[in-house]
Formats: structure tokens, C-alpha cells, sequence
């Protein structure tokens, strides 16, 4: 019997080119994931993921990789209440960051927990770093790498945005002695807190606003005196912190307006000269598109020059495939030992388009030459895949991981 | 950051299958699409209606494809077979057809493959997204010989393949089928030849022929071919194919291999190629090699004027780090070849002496 047609860019579809699914896990149905995803390499030689989960009542979640083709969840950890998702996190060596965001600002608990992981099975908090206040949601992203600082987004008691929505800012947080944090350093788009002298920013218009706040604070060891952040509507933005109480604006660019704001990453390709700057899609079917990633020249610090973005993937086929279509986390040449880095391959998650692999040789013409796509996973009600987030190891496994349901999907690329 | 991608591997292998008229390419594309193992695979065919699937098999159908319960792909040539590959992969890319992972393109009956391979590496879309896997001509079990004799399109067809399928053969006698592979053997030295009947074919034995990987392995070896590795192509390139087999008839296709201890410096040896393929192109079958450039090793194909982009490999795939090319050529001595070879090579250091 003749069957209906069926086009394959249904949800249920799964669309791969050059990846192959190794082994997929629903981390016990609690399979909705953020953007807080590091490995650490176990005393004993194991590889354990870290996940952050999007939402409650999940907090983290610690899944043994050491077979990729045979993942483990180790251990699974609830938050303190409903009103409170981790979001993000890193470790290094032994050492756990987690960031926790409140749904609404003066809600407690709300900041870091610096866990000691060495008994990965039994995490260990060693210290909490209140970030809660009146005006605060706390923190939405961490950056930490070098087993000292963490650089994060985050809201403080002693902070008041103009703009409710510019809560979270520039924060660094010296962990040396990581039973007791101290602040010691942070930066603000002038103009955003009360009490400024700088005029505050002229907004993106209403259904694009989503406010001047931090994202993405990223340092890494090739420059330590310079944080890249992708600072939402305010653009890229890169910041001399050699003295980290004195911080100061090397590099500012922004493509919105006319684009629709929310900058979320700022790679460096430190050996070309380059930035790889993700934005995030933030709205469903397509009512922000276009969201990119895209290829700044950053030669000169003062002048930064965009050419080129990354090939996207086809309107068509995703902008109405269920819940966001655009680009969002990129996966950012981590220096631990366990990350894959390339100046070249740029590995990044696209929400219902899946996880892409671009090569970026030729920065002024980009190329895709591999992607996921999952099926719709089960009971996800965006009704199609969500890929949050994304982690490439240094054997080349990809691990991605889905907003809602999906969990994570472990691949290995052809290329 | 130094680990750099493999260029070959993200590229979609297409596999030719040429034969000429009557040598059953039709009866082994209709039992192909059928078969369990096809799923992901995209066929290319000249005509949908001369193949005749069964309606029941069909899942869905557009104006030129059909989806088959397998999971196949059968696609029909539109305009050309340019435009059929580059809206093939456009319409992989948007979800309009289901991912396939490889493409069989069914050539004409008096087609020359010449051209398809040369759309391949000259249409940047499709250099980009393809790679030519292999070229598999069906050489007919019954009236081979014959055709050998009278068609020159035949002669070439063989002379080019990378894997020959002898049809018919429940058609024909041992005897019969002994005489046409010694015939085909005199016409390329180096594919192997199968015997199918009924166009019988496990679509496994039709791909991976080609170079898929620019990371060496025992598998650029096999692709490189024994004749490569085992010392024939000595110095004086009349390895024992040659020579046992230059036989009276077709004596004009003749298979030489050339060995080469000093490396090559890239100009030297892409400008001796380029002045062979100007000059006889239609007389240079077939070449592929692996050349010391420098010392880094290059693989280097080509099919008549048309060399495809050649492959540095990340290392070399055995201890011989020779320059070692088979050409297959039609009225060409081996020592002309050689000679130019060296010439340039000879040119380029006298100049650097000289300097």
C-alpha cells in the first residue's frame, strides 16, 4: 500500500552527517540539561561528565564516560528548593564550581558551591558563596579553569540595576583557599547599575530585549589578562583584568541592533587572530531568528571587524520543528586535559538543529561538515530535540545534551 | 591544536557503475534497490520506469524520488546528473530526504565515466560534499569478448574499473569465462573481476574501493594496491602483469608501473602531470600512486585529463617511501613516461645548482 509522504525534516526525524550516536542516556528521567558540562579525570583514571541540570529539582549530575559507549550515572544530586536551577558549572582536578540562578531575585540560597569531588560518588561541599540580594537572582554561568578564579555572571547584594533585567554582571572570585571565596574583582556596562554616571544603554526593542547582563566570561591561560564576555545585549565584550581591581574595556562590538541581541560566547582563536562568537536563541519557532555564530577578526584589539558568519542551519527545515532554532553554546577549547581543543574545529549546540561541526580554515568561508540531529526525545514538550549544551573530549567524543528530556547523547565525529 | 581534520572522511563516496549496452547494469540496479542492506544508500538512476518497483515497496514518492521500504533511495536523473547531485545533497541538508550515507550512479550504456568523474572534482558543491568511491563496469559474461574486439567504449570501460563484474555467467561456459578474463586482464591488470548472475549483488562488494580517509592506514594500502607494494612496479616499471600479458589483442592498453626513490618536489612532479594529461589525456586511462613529495606522501588519482585533488595522508602507510604510480594508457611506451618524470625532477635540480 501506497503511504503517505513523509518528509524527513519531521521532529521525530533524526539527521546526522558524518556523526554517529554512540550511546544515549536519560539520566533516570531527569534528562533536562543546562549549559554546565566539564570532565574530570579521576585519581583512579576514570572520566567522569559533570552535568548541570536546567532545572529543578535536579542539581548535578556525575555520569562515568570512561567507555563512551557504556555511560554510567554515578550519582545524582536535588537542589535545597523549586525556585532554584544550577545552570553551570566547571571543575578542575578535583574541584567542583556550580552556579546557582534563582527564579526571582532575594531568594537564598543563591551563588557558588565549591564541592571537593575526589570521591566523585560522594561530592563534597566545601564552601557556599552567597551571591543572593534584594536585586539578585545570583548566578547564571561559571568560568573556571586554572584552579583559582572563578569568573562568573553574577547578581550581588550591593548591586542595583537600573534595568531589572541587567542583574547579573562581571564577578571574580579568587578560590585559592576554596573554603573561603573572596571577591576580587568586577565590571559592569556602565550605565546599568543605579547610581551610574554613564547614561543607561539604548534598549533592543521590546520583544528583543533581554537585558545588558553577562553571559560567557571566559579567560584563558594563552592571555590570562584578558576575559572574553559575551555580554548579552551589550555585545561582545573583551576586558583587560591584569589588574583585577582596576578593570578596563580593551574591545567592544556588537551586531544588534539591527540583529537581536543577546551575545552569549566569546571564543578566541589566540594563534589567528579571531573570535568564534555565539549568540542564543532565546524565543520559540523561530521569532528570533536569526541567531548565529559568528567569525570576528580581532587583530587589532580597539577595532574589532566581523567577516563572516557560520553557514546556519536551513530556516526551513528547523525554524518550525519545535521550541528554539539557533545557535547557542559553543564547546570553548577548555585547557584541562580532558578537552579537545582546536583552532580550527568549532564545535557547537543549535537547539532543534542538533550539534554541528564547522571548519573554520578559511574564516571568511566556513564550513559545516558535520551534525546531529536527535529525534524528538520522549515527552519533551518543545516536541523536538533542544541541545543545550556541548562537550568535546580529547579522543574526539562529542557529549550533548538536551534542555528537557533527551539527556545526553554521546557521538563520535567522522572527520 | 595541531590535530587537523581528515579531508576526506566528511565527503559523501559515490560508486559508478558503467557497463556497456546489454551488460546487465539495469537487472543488478533493480535487484540493488531491493536489497536489506541498501538503507541509506542514494541510487541514481537514467530512468525510474525502466526499473519497475513494485508499488508495495515504495514508501514515498516525489517527482523524481522514491523512497523505498528498505530504506533506499532511488533518485532519477533530472536534467543532468550535476544538478541531481547538488539537489541531492540540498535536500539531505534541509530533511527532505532521509540522510543517506553513499550514492550509486548508474551511467548510460555508451557513457564515457570520463565526464561524471569530472563533474565530481570540478563542481565546487560537489567536490566539496563527494568523493568519488570507485567505477564498477559490468562487462557482459555472454558477448565480452566480442565487444572487446569491436567497441573501443568497452575497451575503456574496463580499462578504468576499479572492480569488474563479469554478468551472466549462468549464461555462458567456464571455458568461455576464462577467455574473457584473460581478455580483461590484458585490459587492466589490477581490479579484481567477480562473477555475478542474475544481477545478484551484496552492495557491500561495491564500495568502500576508493581512498576514504587521509590518515593512513592498512586500508590506504589496499586501496593503493598490491602491485604498489610487492615489488612489481620495479625500476624498469614492466612488472610481471605487463609482461606476461601483453598479449596481441588491445595491446595498445597497456599497465605500467613506475617506482621512484627521490622524492619529488611538488612543482616538479604536478608539472610533468600536467603536461602528460595536456598532451595524451585521452590516452591516460587511469592513474593512481603514492608520491614522496618532500617526504611527506601524496596520493594522486586521476581518470584521463581529469586528476582529482590530490591527498596529502598524515604519514606514510608502510616503511616504502618510494614515489610508486600505476598508469593505465593507451598507445603510450613506459620509458615516455619515465623519462618526463625524471626530466623534470632533473630540470629542477639543475636549476637549483645552478642557482
Amino acid at each position: 500500500m501506497l503511504q503517505a509522504p513523509q518528509s524527513a525534516s519531521r521532529a521525530d526525524q533524526t539527521l546526522s552527517l558524518n556523526m554517529k550516536l554512540l550511546a544515549h542516556h536519560e539520566l533516570q528521567g531527569f534528562g533536562g540539561l543546562g549549559e554546565g558540562m566539564g570532565m574530570q579525570l579521576t585519581s583512579d583514571g576514570r572520566r567522569i561528565l559533570w552535568l548541570a541540570h536546567e532545572s529543578a529539582p535536579k542539581n548535578f549530575s556525575g555520569v562515568d564516560v570512561t567507555d563512551p559507549q557504556n555511560p554510567k550515572l554515578i550519582v545524582q544530586t536535588e537542589l535545597p528548593h523549586m525556585k532554584l536551577r544550577s545552570n553551570s558549572l566547571d571543575v578542575v582536578g578535583n574541584i567542583m564550581v556550580v552556579a546557582y540562578q534563582a527564579t526571582t531575585v532575594g531568594v537564598k540560597p543563591a551563588g557558588i558551591d565549591i564541592f571537593d569531588v575526589s570521591q566523585p560518588e560522594k561530592p563534597h561541599l566545601l564552601s557556599h558563596f552567597d551571591c543572593s540580594g534584594p536585586y539578585s537572582r545570583g548566578v547564571h554561568a561559571v568560568w573556571f579553569v586554572d584552579g583559582r578564579y572563578v569568573h562568573m555572571s553574577s547578581g550581588a547584594a550591593d548591586f542595583q540595576p537600573r534595568n531589572p533585567l541587567d542583574d547579573q554582571f562581571y564577578r571574580i572570585i579568587d578560590i585559592i583557599n576554596p573554603e573561603k571565596p573572596v571577591e576580587v574583582g568586577r565590571w559592569w556596562y556602565p550605565g546599568t547599575r543605579e547610581g551610574d554616571e554613564a547614561p543607561p544603554p539604548p534598549r533592543l526593542p521590546t520583544q528583543f530585549d533581554t537585558g545588558f547582563r553577562t553571559h560567557n566570561t571566559n579567560v584563558f591561560p594563552e592571555q590570562p589578562n584578558r576575559a572574553f564576555v559575551g555580554y548579552i545585549d551589550g555585545g561582545a565584550v573583551v576586558l583587560d583584568i591584569s589588574d583585577m581591581k582596576n578593570i578596563k574595556v580593551v574591545s567592544q562590538w556588537n551586531h544588534s541592533p539591527p540583529f537581536n541581541g543577546f551575545t552569549h560566547t566569546v571564543l578566541p582563536l589566540f594563534d589567528r587572530g579571531l573570535w568564534i562568537v555565539s549568540d542564543e536563541c532565546v524565543q520559540d519557532n523561530g521569532a528570533d531568528w536569526p541567531k548565529l555564530v559568528w567569525v570576528v577578526d580581532s587583530r587589532n584589539e580597539a577595532n574589532p571587524v566581523p567577516i563572516g558568519t557560520f553557514p546556519a542551519p536551513p530556516y526551513d527545515a528547523f525554524a518550525k520543528r519545535g521550541g528554539r532554532f539557533g545557535a547557542h553554546n559553543l564547546h570553548e577549547n577548555l585547557p584541562g586535559p580532558t578537552s579537545f581543543r582546536s583552532d580550527t574545529i568549532i564545535v557547537g549546540s543549535f537547539f532543534n538543529a542538533g550539534v554541528r561541526v564547522y571548519d573554520t580554515s578559511n574564516p571568511y568561508q566556513v564550513q559545516e561538515i558535520a551534525y546531529f540531529v536527535p529525534g524528538a526525545p520522549k515527552l519533551s514538550p518543545a516536541g523536538a530535540i533542544q541541545l543545550n549544551d556541548v562537550y568535546v573530549d580529547d579522543r574526539r567524543i562529542v557529549y550533548t545534551v538536551d534542555r528537557f528530556t533527551g539527556g545526553l547523547y554521546i557521538l563520535e565525529m567522522n572527520i | 591544536m595541531t590535530w587537523s581534520r581528515d579531508v576526506l572522511a566528511g565527503k559523501i563516496p559515490v560508486t559508478l557503475v558503467t557497463g556497456f549496452l546489454g551488460s546487465g547494469k539495469t537487472t543488478l540496479i533493480s535487484k540493488l534497490l531491493l536489497h536489506p542492506d541498501m538503507r541509506r544508500v542514494a541510487v541514481v538512476i537514467n530512468e525510474i520506469g525502466e526499473i519497475g518497483i513494485d508499488h508495495d515497496l515504495v514508501t514515498m514518492s516525489s517527482e523524481n524520488i522514491t523512497l523505498l521500504a528498505n530504506g533506499c533511495i532511488c533518485c532519477s536523473v533530472r536534467t543532468d546528473l550535476q544538478e541531481t547531485l547538488r539537489d541531492l545533497f540540498a535536500q539531505r541538508r534541509v530533511g527532505e530526504v532521509f540522510d543517506f550515507d553513499r550514492v550509486i550512479v548508474e551511467t548510460t550504456g555508451l557513457a564515457d565515466p570520463a565526464p561524471v568523474v569530472q563533474t565530481l572534482t570540478s563542481d565546487t558543491l560537489l567536490a566539496a560534499h563527494y568523493r568519488l568511491d570507485g567505477l564498477i563496469t559490468l562487462v557482459d559474461g555472454l558477448h565480452g569478448v566480442g565487444q572487446i574486439d569491436q567497441q573501443t567504449e568497452a575497451v575503456k570501460q574496463i580499462a578504468i574499473a576499479d572492480k569488474i563484474l563479469v554478468t551472466k555467467t549462468d549464461l555462458t561456459s567456464v571455458d568461455h569465462l576464462e577467455t574473457l578474463c584473460g581478455r580483461i586482464r590484458q585490459l587492466n591488470a589490477q581490479s579484481p573481476i567477480e562473477f555475478i548472475r542474475q544481477g545478484e549483488v551484496d552492495p557491500k562488494r561495491l564500495i568502500d574501493l576508493g581512498l576514504s580517509s587521509s590518515r593512513a592506514s592498512l586500508k590506504t594500502l589496499q586501496f593503493l594496491g598490491e602491485s604498489l607494494t610487492d615489488g612489481a612496479a620495479s625500476a624498469d616499471g614492466a612488472g610481471r602483469y605487463l609482461g606476461q600479458r601483453s598479449a596481441a589483442h588491445n595491446a595498445a592498453v597497456k599497465t605500467l608501473s613506475l617506482r621512484f626513490t627521490e622524492p619529488f618536489e611538488w612543482l616538479s612532479f604536478s608539472s610533468a602531470l600536467e603536461l602528460l594529461t595536456n598532451l595524451r589525456g585521452p590516452d591516460l586511462l587511469r592513474i593512481k600512486g603514492i608520491v614522496n613529495v618532500d617526504g611527506y606522501p601524496v596520493v594522486v588519482q586521476g581518470v584521463q585529463h581529469i586528476i582529482e585533488t590530490p591527498v596529502k595522508m598524515d604519514r606514510w602507510p608502510s616503511d616504502d617511501k618510494d614515489s610508486r604510480l600505476v598508469f593505465i594508457v593507451r598507445n603510450m611506451e613506459l620509458d615516455v613516461i619515465r623519462n618526463l618524470f625524471q626530466a623534470v625532477g632533473a630540470i629542477k635540480s639543475s636549476f637549483n645548482s645552478s642557482t
